[in-house]
């Protein structure tokens, strides 16, 4: 035996996964996804723009995704496994952000040509996140501003799941990469069988859209609001629906008619329920489901309570009043708590007291099993009850006091999930704030300390609008390629929980 | 009565002892040490082979039998006896004893195909739960779904001497209620008029629950509700214990020393507090203030570990004690040490599983005083002699009729009450005489 077979045998020995099985997977998601570009391509035509560009980009996506499909068929045996699940997520998130950004950068579109730019608004859509680098989104074409719209729709209740739902036969063995793909701890089957539980989820999730879509059409067609076209409608409804927060105008929503604005607010507050939950509530004819469920009711509470503070601070400023103050105050609450990042008014000047407020929203998130994105409602009241055990078991030692949830039980091991992914997403908001702030420095961008910290928390809790120059009418242009590719990181890290993205940055994922 | 009974532990012979002589007895168990004794000192009829096979159930002639019990310490052979039970014997109505609070449940909903259930745990914990509403009471039983209640008490010192020292027609003795019997030594008195109580007898009383508690505060003042009990033990008795008392909205904390245990049934008793701790260790005992506990109740599984923290207890300053016995030995050693109140979850079940063995008419049975006196609940019949007497006009032939339950409702009858047929009799009576009681009404 020659040494250099050995030390071939010896490196292969090495890789603890099955690394062209995880990449074959990717593939075939990635190729599957390739046709979601048809659409946009179907509208250019129409509206008499270039289609060439997403042609361009699905066949490039398509062609990759069969090569690495075909990489992993010459080798793969069985299903997936629980290892190589957190690679594929990961990775095929990564690639889909991508695809989004090849569009942008085959159109002759100015304001998204660098490739840096284009990566970011393609992460932040795919993770429904809603940040922009566009300054002036009213200049962009049609239907590259479809596409924008459209793949945060796409992200929303997940690529996996979708995929889960829809193709045949899928090599996915466990539950473990749809759970590590839908937000929250853990995921409620509605189905014996995961495929019927991702179908019913999108059923859902289609038939919500196409509601929001007809209510806006409605509104636009009967006049309520003269300014709401039949693009917007559409446009905004993919946004609103996903709690992305990618807009059709330059000045967010702010342009339409309160009717309008009460619509999407009313839809943000309901996507921002656990969809499982709503299932049984509408589908099922269930409504105490809701009503009896500790996590909505949180989330309920949590939303009144937000859009009392603002209402109270922005009557008390005298900034507005009746209606409309308490219009702006739910609205800009539930946008920034389930995530969504829509403004109808630009906070960015509002005081101090409201901007805090605002910011720590965008740590509560909205109820797992929602396309939000943050830490969640469940996992704070978790965590709540476990600094209250830990308060009563110091009186009392030996006290045995499980936490429950909805009267269950929760396993410890969950809740040691719960406390590790709190306190790692505040690590990573922090690293991420603080590597902002540095490149700001360098980069002699004028950046203030609530600028980098609402910058930071707004792309990993998948929010979108930051404070100052990124705030809700703003963009996050004036940011350097470094920030930007910084942030595009975050919004990853955060669409996936964490977890998959950092459990690929140790040895030990990668060693048998 | 033909009576095929499964199982010859603890159980199986306490019915064994309790329904020997008057009926036809046939026993089967699988160890014939156990079998033997009773062979031996009773007039039945043995049979060495698994309760669980049919050969066995025909063999013992379940075809003929009117009652079939099923009291192995096994639920599964119980299950499995009482099934092949049904088949081989239509006439029988079948007894099954489990320890599972499921098989109860499912048998009041009607999918288990027995006539009754009893559960070891769930009598026991009523059992707990009755002394607890009355810490003076040494034994509780409740006839005509609660309604009547019959208490032994002991008399102690410091009682109140309206009803202590003197004579009991003068006595003001709670309305709806009547001393059945005083027992001093071992000697037992059914009173009349002009009979005293004194401090160290002991006297069963019948009356309606309020009244029963009336008599609780006479006999033993200063001893308020009850609400705060510890529980030492959480395996199945200490659990259906604590879900008893929870139930009845006492505070309850239960000490497990296993941590899987202990986090299991903190689980499933979501009012109670759970402890992981040994329950004697003195630092444990101090910090929590297991002390200040109006009472604890020891339902670990072995007796010395029992008796043992029961002691510790009352050095701690807990006032009411009450311990579960398993080997009926420990009850007098439990009692020479203190213990205030002991139940043996095997007597309490076998309790519950002879009544049936009774008149059919017969609704409930106590025992008191070890099997000696019994307490029966019938309903008269109109050929009865007694229908149409007077109470004043009964002759006392060693019964006493407490209570008398007419259209559901109780009544605790005056002396010129009329016995009407119909009416559910509650009686007091000596064991021997049982058979008599139920053939007069």
């Amino acid at each position: 035996m020659s040494p250099y077979r050995a030390a071939r045998i010896g490196e292969r020995a090495r890789l603890g996964i099955d690394l062209a099985g995880a990449l074959g997977l990717t593939g075939t998601l990635l190729a599957y996804l390739s046709l979601s570009s048809l659409l946009p391509a179907a509208a250019a035509v129409g509206y008499g723009e270039p289609f060439w560009p997403f042609l361009a980009a699905g066949a490039a996506a398509g062609g990759v995704g069969l090569g690495l499909a075909r990489l992993g068929r010459r080798r793969a045996a069985g299903p997936i496994g629980f290892r190589e699940g957190y690679l594929v997520v990961s990775l095929t998130w990564l690639l889909a952000a991508v695809y989004a950004s090849l569009p942008y950068l085959f159109s002759d579109e100015a304001q998204l040509s660098r490739p840096v730019d284009a990566f970011f608004e393609g992460m932040s859509g795919f993770s429904t996140t809603g940040a922009t680098v566009v300054t002036d989104v009213e200049s962009l074409d049609r239907s590259i501003l479809l596409w924008r719209q459209l793949s945060q729709w796409l992200g929303g209740m997940g690529i996996i799941v979708l995929a889960l739902a829809v193709l045949p036969r899928l090599r996915i063995g466990g539950r473990q990469m749809f759970e590590s793909e839908l937000p929250g701890p853990e995921v409620d089957q509605l189905a014996e069988r995961i495929r019927d539980t991702a179908r019913r989820l999108w059923f859902l999730y289609i038939g919500l859209t196409i509601v929001l879509i007809g209510a806006l059409l409605f509104v636009g067609v009967s006049g309520l609001d003269d300014d709401l076209t039949p693009f917007q409608a559409v446009g905004n409804a993919l946004s609103t629906m996903p709690l992305g927060g990618f807009a059709t105008e330059n000045r967010s929503l702010e342009g339409f008619a309160p009717v309008t604005q009460w619509i999407v607010a009313a839809f943000m507050a309901l996507a921002g329920l656990n969809f499982a939950l709503l299932y049984r509530t509408l589908v099922r004819r269930d409504p105490r489901a809701l009503a009896r469920d500790e996590e909505a009711r949180l989330y309920g509470l949590l939303l009144v309570l937000g859009s009392i503070l603002l209402f109270a601070e922005i009557v008390d400023k005298g900034l507005f009043s009746g209606e409309e103050a308490v219009r702006q105050a739910f609205f800009q609450a539930t946008s920034l708590m389930t995530g969504t990042g829509f403004a109808i008014t630009d906070y960015v000047s509002w005081p101090t007291l409201a901007l805090m407020a605002m910011i720590g929203l965008m740590f509560v998130g909205a109820s797992a099993g929602s396309p939000t994105g943050s830490v969640k409602i469940v996992r704070h009241l978790l965590v709540g009850r476990l600094l209250r055990r830990e308060l009563r078991q110091t009186i009392h030692p030996e006290l045995v006091i499980p936490i429950r949830l909805n009267g269950r039980p929760v396993e410890e091991r969950t809740l040691r999930a719960v406390l590790a992914f709190v306190v790692m997403y505040i690590g990573i908001f922090i690293v991420g704030a603080a590597l902002l702030a540095i490149d700001a420095r360098f980069g002699r961008v004028q950046l203030g300390i609530t600028d980098a910290v609402a910058a930071s928390a707004g792309t990993l809790g998948n929010v979108g609008p930051g404070l100052g120059f990124a705030g809700p009418m703003g963009s996050y242009a004036p940011f350097s390629d470094f920030s930007k590719i910084v942030m595009a990181l975050l919004m990853w890290i955060g669409r996936l929980e964490l977890l998959p993205v950092l459990v690929l940055l140790t040895r030990n994922y990668w060693r048998v | 009565m033909k009576i095929v009974v499964v199982g010859a532990g603890q159980v199986g012979s306490t019915i064994v002892e309790a329904l020997h002589g008057e009926h036809d007895l046939t026993v089967i168990d699988t160890v014939r040490d156990r079998l033997e004794p009773l062979a031996y000192r009773y007039d039945l009829r043995t049979i060495e082979a698994n309760g669980a096979s049919r050969r066995a159930i025909q063999q013992a002639g379940t075809s003929g039998a009117d009652l079939f019990i099923a009291c192995t310490s096994r639920d599964e052979v119980n299950l499995v006896a009482c099934s092949f039970a049904r088949v081989e014997g239509p006439r029988a109505t079948i007894v099954i004893r489990t320890s599972n609070v499921e098989y109860i449940d499912l048998w009041r909903e009607g999918r288990l195909d027995v006539d009754f259930a009893v559960s070891s745990e769930l009598e026991t914990a009523h059992a707990v739960a009755r002394s607890i509403g009355m810490p003076s009471a040494r034994q509780t039983d409740s006839f005509a779904d609660g309604q009547v209640q019959i208490v032994e008490f002991e008399i102690p010192q410091g009682a109140d001497p309206a009803v202590v020292g003197r004579p009991l027609r003068d006595a003001p003795i709670p309305d709806d209620s009547r001393v059945l019997a005083i027992i001093r030594e071992t000697s037992l008195t059914l009173p009349g008029g002009e009979d005293v109580i004194r401090e160290g007898d002991r006297i069963v009383v019948i009356g309606s629950p309020s009244a029963a508690r009336t008599w609780g505060g006479l006999l033993a003042p200063g001893e308020g509700v009850v609400e705060d009990v510890v529980v030492f033990g959480g395996g199945q008795v200490g659990t259906a214990i604590a879900r008893t008392l929870a139930e009845q909205g006492i505070g309850v904390r239960v000490i497990e020393p296993v941590l899987e245990r202990a986090r299991e049934i903190a689980e499933q008793l979501p009012r109670c507090r759970i402890y992981n701790a040994t329950g004697i260790d003195p630092d444990f005992l101090e910090r929590e203030r297991i002390g200040r506990a109006q009472a604890a109740v020891f339902a670990m599984k072995e007796d010395a570990k029992n008796h043992y923290a029961a002691t510790l207890a009352r050095v701690h300053g807990v006032r009411f004690t009450i311990a579960v016995v398993h080997d009926t030995i420990s009850t007098e050693v439990y009692e020479l040490s203190g213990v205030d109140v002991t139940i043996n979850p095997r007597a309490v079940t076998a309790e519950e599983i002879v009544r049936f063995a009774h008149d059919p008419r017969t609704q409930q049975v106590a025992m008191l005083e070890g099997n000696r006196y019994e307490v029966l609940d019938i309903t008269t019949q109109p050929t009865s002699e007694y229908v149409g007497l007077r109470f004043s006009d009964m002759p006392i032939r060693g019964a006493l009729i407490g209570a008398i339950v007419r259209d559901g409702r109780a009544v605790f009858p005056h002396s010129d009450e009329v016995l009407q047929a119909g009416d559910r009799v509650i009686v007091f009576t000596e064991r021997a005489r049982v058979a008599d009681v139920e053939k007069v009404l």
